[in-house]
């Protein structure tokens, strides 16, 4: 962070993220075996919504991976508000994605045992929150996602739609900047997904979060600013919706 | 995250309350164990009172519960003739009753009737009948303990080596083991019962306290054959022995506490394994590796702590079940220290057991755990 050029790099609106040349590629002992993604150079915009595309195998789950700093690129560099993760730490990683980004995956990913209250507090107590800090923040987050009567119910009891506003109140618990959604509504039947869509929607419009989801549904990509379409590894097109483009 | 803990480890709840057993068992063994050494240091600390000033004499090398009566009439003269010296007391010993597990159920001593007062006290009180008296023949006094077990009563009588013996007094109850777990007969009749003109052992009471440690070197010298035990070195000596049965109970204990320990390992790496995605889960939301060291670890702690309360519940009622087996010569007692210890131990057989699971879980990567079916 010593760089003497504090001006800011663009004229135009801010990149909250940006990545640089990632490439990334599996293989043993530093030999690429099976190259996943290549020479990726995205921006995304503050307070856009953002689609990325493309058939299974295409990388997208990994270029989200990447982005939500769960996963280090072999080669290139990704910056997330600024801060330029290459070198950082596995616990400062896990702390970008504590205080910047909040995850919501396919399959929901609650936790079985606990409440959907506690699945939102756990976020909070992560973060270092008081118990009773915790637990006013997640009775707040559910009620606007219409939980209000679920609090108290176990994921087994609520249905799928349910389960990912839960879910969704779980990636705010933290007031992140950016939200990651790896096919979001890829489990829920159209009209529960198109809830979850307009929630999605409302989060972004009204509250300004940054919000970029994985899908390989039209019906959700049309409703983006910008979708970024994968094939092969590559970023062959970015479709702009107008708007925030 | 101790709530949370509290949760996870309910989730399956027949794992957990055996791996539960299986520590509550092991520091149960702990415990009860040990509360017999205990009941043993206890029990020894209480006789040891009596001794204060007295110089015990043995055969040399019989340590401190040498079993026969190898005390010469030679011998008793050459200590008449050590100067400083107020009262010399042979004592000969019959062991009654010995079982294998919790000693000697009581002991038969042979005294003169006029020097009881060496070996019950000076302030000893009789709960009924009288003490021994010079010139009795045939008469035994007996300890509290005793007339209780056996429902004794003055006038009843009492078999030593096929000799009857008429009970003459039955003394108050003392809370010494060595006292109410004893019959006190005449020397010359045990002496006659047990066909042996040698003793056990030889009180020597010093005209003065401070000339103690002098008087037994002086014993020392005099005769190869004998060893003089002041009361320091007789309680340096049980509290060596007494250690020696702490270790040893604590040894067999932690055999069986360890085992559980393995059983915790044992749950904790299923829990981790069952639990792989919802790892990645709290990793993606932000939890560094060590919060889910921390968390893990925890559940375990915590399945150990409760195994090691239930053990210290198990100890306490095994060592008062025991404590009526052993019948009053020794009367185990669970001491804060033995249950701390106890609880301890439990507390590191859980962090140690949980510690590799944990680690495996804290190292998973999230991006693999989160995509596992």
């Amino acid at each position: 962070m010593n760089k003497q050029t504090k001006k800011p790099e663009a004229k135009g609106p801010e990149n909250v993220i940006r990545t640089k040349g990632v490439m990334k590629c599996y293989g043993e002992e530093g030999k690429c075996v099976v190259t996943v993604l290549q020479d990726v150079n995205v921006g995304i915009e503050r307070g856009s919504f953002v689609s990325i595309m493309g058939p299974s195998g295409s990388g997208k789950t990994t270029l989200l991976d990447i982005i939500g700093c769960l996963l280090k690129p072999t080669q290139g560099e990704v910056f997330i508000d600024g801060v330029r993760t290459a070198d950082l730490s596995d616990d400062e990683l896990a702390e970008i994605r504590r205080e910047k980004i909040g995850f919501i995956f396919q399959q929901y990913n609650l936790i079985p045992s606990i409440s959907a209250m506690e699945n939102v507090e756990i976020s909070l107590r992560i973060a270092g929150k008081s118990n009773w800090e915790a637990r006013d923040k997640a009775k707040r987050l559910l009620e606007m996602v219409g939980l209000k009567d679920r609090l108290k119910n176990r994921p087994s009891e609520l249905s799928g739609g349910e389960q990912q506003r839960v879910a969704i109140a779980r990636a705010l618990a933290n007031d992140p900047k950016i939200i990651l959604g790896d096919e979001p509504t890829g489990n829920l039947d159209t009209k529960t997904g198109e809830l979850i869509l307009d929630i999605l929607k409302d989060l972004n419009e009204k509250e300004g979060y940054t919000i970029v989801v994985v899908t390989h549904d039209p019906r959700i990509a049309k409703h983006t600013h910008k979708i970024i379409n994968l094939l092969d590894g590559r970023v062959v097109r970015e479709d702009h919706n107008g708007k925030k483009a | 995250m101790w709530d949370l803990a509290l949760k996870n480890i309910l989730r399956n709840r027949t794992r957990t309350i055996l791996t539960v057993l299986g520590i509550l068992i092991g520091i149960g063994s702990i415990v009860a164990l040990g509360s017999i050494a205990e009941g043993i240091d206890a029990s020894v600390q209480s006789s040891l009172q009596l001794t204060a000033s007295k110089i015990t004499v043995q055969p040399a090398g019989s340590g401190l519960f040498s079993i026969g009566n190898d005390v010469t009439q030679e011998d008793l003269d050459l200590l008449q003739g050590i100067g400083g010296v107020q009262d010399i007391v042979p004592v000969v010993i019959d062991l009654g009753n010995i079982q294998s597990f919790s000693g000697p159920e009581y002991i038969v001593i042979g005294i003169e009737p006029d020097k009881t007062q060496y070996f019950v006290g000076e302030n000893v009180e009789m709960y009924q009948g009288r003490p021994l008296e010079e010139g009795d023949s045939g008469a035994a006094m007996i300890g509290s303990t005793i007339a209780e077990r056996y429902n004794i009563q003055v006038g009843d009588s009492w078999t030593v080596q096929d000799e009857d013996f008429e009970i003459v007094g039955i003394i108050e109850e003392t809370g010494i083991s060595d006292i109410d777990a004893s019959i006190l007969v005449t020397l010359e009749d045990l002496q006659a019962v047990l066909e042996t003109d040698s003793y056990y052992s030889v009180y020597v009471i010093p005209d003065d306290v401070k000339d103690t440690e002098k008087i037994a070197a002086e014993i020392e010298d005099a005769s190869e054959d004998l060893q003089a035990l002041t009361s320091q070195e007789i309680a340096r000596q049980a509290s060596e022995i007494v250690d020696q049965i702490r270790f040893f109970t604590f040894g067999i204990g932690a055999i069986a506490a360890f085992v559980g320990g393995l059983g915790v390992m044992n749950t904790m790496i299923m829990a981790v394994l069952e639990r792989r995605r919802e790892i990645g889960v709290m990793k993606a939301i932000g939890a560094t590796n060590r919060m889910v060291l921390t968390q893990i670890l925890t559940e375990s702690a915590l399945i150990s702590l409760i195994g090691g309360l239930g053990g210290i519940g198990l100890g306490m009622g095994a060592s008062f079940l025991l404590s009526a087996g052993f019948g009053g010569q020794i009367t185990p007692v669970v001491t804060p220290v033995l249950a701390l210890e106890g609880l301890s131990f439990a507390l590191f057989l859980g962090v140690i057991g949980g510690l590799y699971p944990a680690r495996k879980a804290s190292k998973l990567d999230p991006v693999e755990a989160l995509r596992y079916e």
